[in-house]
C-alpha cells in the first residue's frame, strides 16, 4: 500500500509543479483559454486520483478550487491576483495535506478551513455544492476526440495467488469504449502440465475510446506491477467501426481462437490508408479545437521522442559506467604489459567504446536548468510582495544542463542569493526613483556555458555593494585589520565569511548573516567556486561556476615522488620540460616560458619529498580563473578518465587533494585539487611580499 | 563442564580480537573489526599529520590508513612480514566511517565474560583512561581493551600522557593550518 501512497504522492506533486508554473503564467496573460483549461484539467486528474487512493480530504478541498476555474472557464468568473494568490497558498496546503491526509496536524485542518472559506467567498453567489462524504468524478472534460489503441496484456501466471481476477479489467476497459477482445493462451505441451492455479491466458485488445493512454494505463494500475503490458496509439479515429479497419477486425473475430492478432497488418492498413476526420463536434470556437488538435498531436510525438527513468536507475547506471572505466583502465595496462595485436585492439576497442558509453551516460543524467527555476519565479513573486518592490525577473539560458545531483544541490544558494537580492540589492521604490532609476527592479538570472563548466549568474540593478562599508564591518568585527590594503574583490569577498552581515536589522527574508557562507559551502561541496562583483549604484553580479559533472574527471595522470597524482584536464593549459636545477636556481619563483614570466611552484617541496628528484622534470602551466601558475611534477604518464571516490572524512582537511581514483594496477591516484593549490600559493606570495 | 555454561548464562561472553602493538597486547571489540588485511601498496598522501598514511584500495573504494603507533605516541610502525590492516568501523562525528588500522601483528580472537573484565587502571598509569575501557590479565601479562570509537574519532589527543614531544610539534604544526581552512 505504500508503494501506491508515493506513487500517487509523487503524481500529485509533479501535477502541482506544473500547476504552479500555468498558474504564474496566467498572471501576466489572464485572459488565455488554453491555460485555464490546462490548470483545471490538472486540478481534476488531482482530484480523480486522490479520490481514488482514499486523499478525501484532498480531493473535497480541490474540488472547490477546480470549481472556481470550471467557472473562469465558462467566462463566469474573471481571472484577479487575489484569486491567484488563493490559488498558490492553496497549492501549497495541498503539498502538505498530501502527507497528512487526514489533517492530524491541526494547522492543516485549520488552514483546510480558512482555504476552503476564501474559496467560497471569490466563488460570491455561486452556490457550492460540495458534499465532502460523496465526491463525484465526473468525466465532465471537454469533448474529446476517439482514439484507437492496441492493448497487450499479458498477466503474471501467479495473479491468482493475490485474488485479483484479470477479467475484472477487461471489463473495466470494455466501459471505457468500443472494445475488441481477444484471449490467447500460452502453450502447453502436454495436458498433465496444466495447473489450473496458473493463469495460462493473456490477451489482445482492440479498443476505441475517449480516454487517454494514462487514463487506459490507470486501469492497469494494480497488477502493472507483475504483468506485461503494452498499449500503443493506433489510429485517431474508430477501429472498430470505421473503414479500412473495420474489416480487419471483423475478419479477426473469425480467426480461430488463440492466433495472436497480426498487429503488424493493421498497423499497415492504417499507415496505408488515411482516414479524413469525422466531422468533428465542433464548438463555437474552430480555431481553438484546430489549436487543440495540433498541441495533442505535439504531446503525443513527445511520448514517444522520450521516456521517463527513475533517477536511482540512473544512479546505478553511472556506477556501473565508473567500474567499467577503472576495470577499462586495469585492461589497458595488462595489454600494455603483455604486447599482442589482437589484445590491443581489443583494448582499444573496449576503450573507445567505454568512453562512448560514459559520454552517453553522462549525458542522460543531465537535466535543463529549467527544472528548479519555476521555484524561483515564485519565490521572487511572493517576497516582492511582501517587500513592496515590483520586480522584473528575467531567465536566460534555462535550457543549460547540469548533472542532475548539482542542480539538487543548487536550488539552496541559488534561493538564498535570489532573496539577498531582493531584500538587500533592489531598492525601495522611492529610493530608486530617486537616484533616476525605473521603479520596477531588475533581476537576471543568467545560465551559460564557459569551457568545461557552467556559469550561472544572478545580476541585479540594485543599489550595489559599497566596499568601505565591508571593509569597516569587518574591521569592527576584528577580521582585518584597519591598515590592511586588499583589492576591492577582495574587500567583497568577506560577505562570504560566516557570520558577516552587514544589515543591522533582521528581516524575515534575509540578513541573518548565516546566508552567503553556507552558499560557499554548499558551492564549493560541489567542486564549484562563487564570486562576486559590484558597483555602488549600478547592482551586483555573482558567478557560480560549476564543473558539468561530479563523478568522472578527464585528467593527466602525473608522478610526483613515488605517488601518482590526477590533475583535472580542464585547468591544464601546457606541458613544458625543464631541467630540476634550473628550478633551484630560481630567485625570484618565476620561470620564463614562451617568453612569459609565470609564477611557480614546485610540489615536490610543498608535498615534503625530498628523495630522487628527476634531473627533468615536468611542468605543467595550470590555468586558474585570474592567474596562471607553473606546476612541476616529476613525470607525466598519460591521460586519464579519473572516477572520483570520495577520500574519507579522515583527510577532510586535506587542502590539496579534492578525492582519490583507482588505477588499473588497483593502487589509489590522488586528484589535486589545483584552484586551492594556487589560491593558497597566491596567499603565500603575497605573505613574502609583505615579509 | 556444566559450571561452564552457567557462567555463560550470567555472564554475557564478548568476543575480543587481539592485537601487539610495540611488544603490548591490545584487543577490541570484534563486532567493531571489519577484516583483517595484508599491507598492499600505501598510497601517501602528502603533507596530512604523521600517523595518516594514507589510502589503499579496499575493492573499489578508498580506505584510509592510520599508523597506529604513532597515534599511540609509539614510534613509526616498522613493516615486517606480520604487519597488516585490522579494518574497523569508526565513530567520525556521528558517522560510521570505516578505517583501516596498522598493526605489528594480530594475535587471536578469544571469548571473554565480562566479569573477569577488569576496570581500568586509576593510578599509576601512562595511557590516555579515555581510550581504555577495561583490562584482562592473560597468561603473559595484561591486555588492553580499547574504546575504539575514541581512538579513532579524537584527533590530536593521544594515548599516552607522556606523548614524545616530537610528535606534539608535528602535529600543532598541522593543526593551526587546518583551522585556518
Amino acid at each position: 500500500m505504500s508503494d501506491m501512497n508515493s506513487i500517487y504522492e509523487e503524481e500529485v506533486l509533479e501535477l502541482l509543479e506544473k500547476l504552479e508554473s500555468s498558474l504564474l503564467l496566467l498572471e501576466i496573460t489572464p485572459n488565455d483559454d488554453g491555460l485555464v483549461e490546462e490548470i483545471f484539467r490538472s486540478m481534476h486528474t488531482i482530484k480523480g486520483s486522490s479520490g481514488m487512493f482514499g486523499y478525501d480530504n484532498v480531493a473535497a478541498f480541490v474540488h472547490n478550487l477546480e470549481s472556481i476555474y470550471d467557472q473562469i472557464r465558462e467566462g463566469k468568473l474573471e481571472t484577479t491576483k487575489q484569486l491567484i494568490d488563493v490559488t498558490l497558498t492553496s497549492l501549497d496546503h495541498i503539498k502538505r495535506i498530501v502527507k497528512d491526509p487526514d489533517l492530524k496536524d491541526e494547522n492543516n485542518d485549520l488552514s483546510q478551513k480558512k482555504l476552503t472559506d476564501q474559496i467560497i467567498s471569490i466563488m460570491g453567489e455561486q452556490a457550492l455544492q460540495v458534499k465532502n462524504d460523496l465526491i463525484e468524478i465526473k468525466d465532465d472534460l471537454v469533448e474529446k476526440e476517439i482514439l484507437s489503441y492496441y492493448i497487450s496484456f499479458i498477466p503474471n501466471e501467479d495473479i491468482f495467488d493475490n485474488g485479483t481476477n484479470p477479467l475484472f479489467i477487461l471489463d473495466e476497459l470494455f466501459e471505457l469504449g468500443d472494445c475488441k477482445i481477444f484471449p490467447q493462451f500460452k502453450n502447453i505441451e502436454n495436458i498433465e502440465d496444466f495447473d489450473p492455479t496458473k493463469c495460462l491466458s493473456f490477451w489482445e485488445l482492440l479498443i476505441a475510446t475517449k480516454s487517454s493512454k494514462e487514463e487506459l494505463k490507470d486501469v492497469f494500475l494494480f497488477v502493472e506491477g507483475d504483468s506485461e503490458i503494452k498499449i500503443e496509439t493506433l489510429c485517431n479515429y474508430n477501429i472498430v467501426e470505421v473503414e479500412p479497419t473495420k474489416s480487419f477486425v471483423t475478419q479477426l473475430n473469425k480467426i480461430e481462437c488463440g492466433n495472436p492478432i497480426n498487429i503488424e497488418e493493421l498497423k499497415k492498413i492504417i499507415s496505408d490508408n488515411p482516414v479524413q476526420k469525422n466531422k468533428k463536434i465542433i464548438r463555437s470556437n474552430s480555431v481553438k479545437e484546430f489549436n487543440k488538435e495540433v498541441e495533442d498531436n505535439l504531446t503525443q510525438e513527445k511520448r514517444i521522442s522520450s521516456i521517463r527513468v527513475a533517477s536511482d536507475k540512473l544512479d546505478s547506471l553511472m556506477n556501473i559506467v565508473s567500474e567499467l572505466v577503472t576495470t577499462k583502465a586495469s585492461l589497458s595496462l595488462y595489454a600494455e604489459n603483455n604486447p599482442t595485436p589482437e589484445l590491443e585492439i581489443i583494448s582499444e576497442n573496449v576503450e573507445k567504446l567505454s568512453r562512448q558509453l560514459r559520454d552517453t551516460a553522462f549525458g542522460m543524467t543531465l537535466i535543463p536548468i529549467k527544472n528548479i527555476m519555476n521555484r524561483f519565479q515564485r519565490l521572487i513573486r511572493d517576497v516582492s510582495a511582501e517587500l513592496g518592490k515590483t520586480i522584473d525577473f528575467e531567465i536566460e539560458g534555462d535550457e543549460t544542463e547540469l548533472d542532475k545531483n548539482i542542480i539538487e544541490s543548487l536550488t539552496d544558494p541559488l534561493m538564498h542569493i535570489l532573496r539577498n537580492s531582493l531584500d538587500h540589492g533592489i531598492e525601495s521604490k522611492d529610493e530608486r526613483q530617486a537616484v533616476n532609476k525605473s521603479p520596477t527592479g531588475k533581476i537576471l538570472l543568467k545560465a551559460f556555458y564557459s569551457g568545461p563548466n557552467v556559469h550561472i549568474q544572478i545580476k541585479d540593478d540594485g543599489k550595489g555593494i559599497n566596499p568601505e562599508i565591508i571593509k569597516a564591518k569587518a574591521v569592527d568585527k576584528g577580521l582585518l585589520s584597519e591598515d590592511a590594503d586588499l583589492s576591492e574583490k577582495e574587500i567583497l569577498d568577506f560577505i562570504f565569511h560566516p557570520g558577516f552581515s552587514t544589515v543591522n536589522e533582521v528581516t524575515d527574508v534575509s540578513g541573518r548573516g548565516v546566508g552567503m557562507d553556507v552558499v560557499r559551502r554548499n558551492i564549493n561541496d560541489i567542486r564549484g567556486s562563487v564570486e562576486i562583483y559590484s558597483v555602488v549604484g549600478v547592482g551586483t553580479t555573482l558567478t557560480i561556476k560549476l564543473p558539468l559533472t561530479l563523478s568522472i574527471v578527464d585528467g593527466l595522470l602525473v608522478k610526483i615522488g613515488s605517488s601518482n597524482y590526477v590533475v583535472p584536464l580542464s585547468v591544464v593549459e601546457k606541458c613544458h620540460e625543464v631541467s630540476y636545477n634550473k628550478l633551484d636556481n630560481l630567485f625570484n619563483k618565476l620561470l620564463l616560458l614562451d617568453g612569459e614570466q609565470i609564477p611557480f611552484l614546485n610540489l615536490r617541496e610543498e608535498f615534503k619529498i625530498t628523495d630522487g628528484a628527476p634531473k627533468i622534470t615536468q611542468i605543467i602551466i595550470v590555468n586558474n580563473e585570474e592567474r596562471k601558475v607553473a606546476i612541476s611534477v616529476d613525470n607525466i604518464i598519460d591521460e586519464y578518465q579519473a572516477v572520483l571516490k570520495p577520500i574519507s572524512k579522515y583527510y577532510k582537511d586535506q587542502e590539496f587533494i579534492s578525492g582519490a581514483t583507482i588505477l588499473g594496477d588497483g593502487t589509489v591516484a590522488l586528484v589535486l585539487d589545483t584552484n586551492k593549490i594556487v589560491s593558497k600559493f597566491s596567499e603565500q606570495i603575497k605573505k613574502t611580499e609583505k615579509v | 563442564m556444566k559450571e561452564a555454561v552457567k557462567e555463560a548464562e550470567t555472564h554475557k561472553m564478548t568476543s575480543y580480537l587481539s592485537f601487539l602493538l610495540d611488544g603490548e597486547y591490545f584487543a577490541v571489540n570484534v563486532a567493531k573489526v571489519i577484516e583483517i588485511l595484508e599491507v598492499p601498496n600505501i598510497t601517501k598522501i602528502p603533507r596530512a599529520p604523521e600517523y595518516m598514511t594514507g589510502v589503499i584500495n579496499l575493492r573499489g573504494s578508498v580506505l584510509p590508513i592510520v599508523d597506529t603507533r604513532i597515534k599511540f605516541g609509539l614510534p613509526k610502525i616498522d613493516f615486517k612480514v606480520d604487519t597488516c590492516i585490522i579494518v574497523l568501523d569508526a565513530e567520525v562525528e556521528g558517522e560510521t566511517t570505516k578505517v583501516g588500522a596498522l598493526v605489528d601483528a594480530v594475535l587471536e580472537v578469544f571469548d571473554i565474560s565480562e566479569d573477569k573484565i577488569l576496570p581500568s587502571p586509576s593510578i599509576n598509569t601512562n595511557y590516555n583512561l579515555d581510550f581504555i575501557s577495561g583490562m584482562f590479565r592473560a597468561d603473559d601479562g595484561f591486555v588492553m581493551l580499547l574504546n575504539m570509537d575514541e581512538v579513532f574519532s579524537v584527533r590530536d589527543v593521544q594515548l599516552f600522557n607522556n606523548s614524545n614531544e616530537s610528535q606534539l610539534d608535528d602535529e600543532g604544526d598541522y593543526g593551526t593550518e587546518m583551522h585556518n581552512n
